[in-house]
């Protein structure tokens, strides 16, 4: 988040922008938080945090610019300083080979699946979350962010922090994973791929 | 795949050359960040390959349901009360 004050509202302008602006992305917010975090009390803190901070450093926000994306990245922010950090799992990961995979833009696009539409069409809601709240935070954050949230490349680099080469990069491996997930609850379930033809 | 793809596939061919590049279009295509050029290649690829019919279909499908399936929270009402209330402390 840039901190540098560009404005200097009055408190009736404050209270406008945090009504009119911050508030109507509380619902989007309480989602991201939650699918990061998988805990009630914990997205509920992210949220809160998120929300005294934009307030704080609310002369830093230019009003009638893209507030949502504002939000998301403090969000996002918050949850990699302060949340991942007391995380109870430990890592299991080497970190440098996942930073070099998550950010690497030589992606092979040729990867083809034996999902089929229906199959995905027929799928519960459950199915389709569990299956996304599955992937590896990293990724199940561009999935959110772009699918579900509608934000554009160039607004994901900057919630990210990220080339928007690597968005797309991630965003695709991201894809290509869950496909792998949508893939085995079909099977599991009975419905179609063309595997087992 | 492709067996299965005989019936259905029409005139389209069963092999798509340029596979890595035509899935990266569409892909971006799908997420409404391709150039109104590649809009026009759409048309022609949905057309006449399969396996990109098939690739575009998928992931707009896939994209569909994680849009209006996945599962939403409601937003505790507690929440919006304790920010408010901590705005005014803070203020």
């Amino acid at each position: 988040m840039s901190e540098v004050q560009r404005k200097k509202y009055s408190d009736k302008e404050k209270n406008d922008i945090f009504d009119n602006e911050f508030m109507p992305h509380i619902d989007s917010m309480y989602n991201f938080a939650y699918r990061l975090t998988f805990d009630e009390d914990d997205a509920k803190d992210l949220v809160q945090d998120t929300y005294l901070k934009a307030f704080r450093f609310i002369n830093s926000f230019e009003q009638g610019t893209n507030a949502k994306a504002w939000l998301f990245r403090i969000l996002k922010n918050s949850f990699i300083n302060e949340y991942r950090k007391k995380s109870k799992q430990p890592p299991k990961v080497d970190y440098q080979e996942v930073e070099t995979y998550y950010n690497s833009e030589n992606v092979d696009y040729t990867i083809t699946s034996d999902l089929r539409v229906d199959s995905v069409k027929d799928m519960l809601g459950d199915e389709i979350s569990n299956a996304l709240n599955s992937l590896a935070v990293d990724f199940r954050t561009v999935i959110i962010l772009c699918d579900l949230e509608g934000f554009t490349y160039e607004e994901m680099a900057k919630i990210l922090d990220i080339p928007i080469g690597t968005v797309r990069s991630r965003l695709h491996r991201a894809r290509n994973l869950l496909k792998e997930k949508l893939r085995s609850y079909a099977q599991n379930m009975g419905y179609d791929t063309d595997e087992e033809i | 795949m492709e067996e299965n793809n005989l019936e259905t596939s029409g005139e389209r061919k069963l092999n798509c050359g340029e596979m890595g590049k035509c899935f990266q279009l569409l892909e971006s295509i799908l997420d409404g960040e391709a150039m109104d050029e590649g809009k026009a290649v759409l048309d022609e690829k949905l057309a006449k390959c399969q396996p990109c019919f098939e690739r575009y279909h998928l992931e707009q499908a896939i994209k569909e349901v994680l849009k209006t399936k996945c599962t939403k929270k409601a937003v505790p009402t507690e929440l919006i009360m304790n920010i408010r209330s901590k705005i005014e402390e803070f203020k």
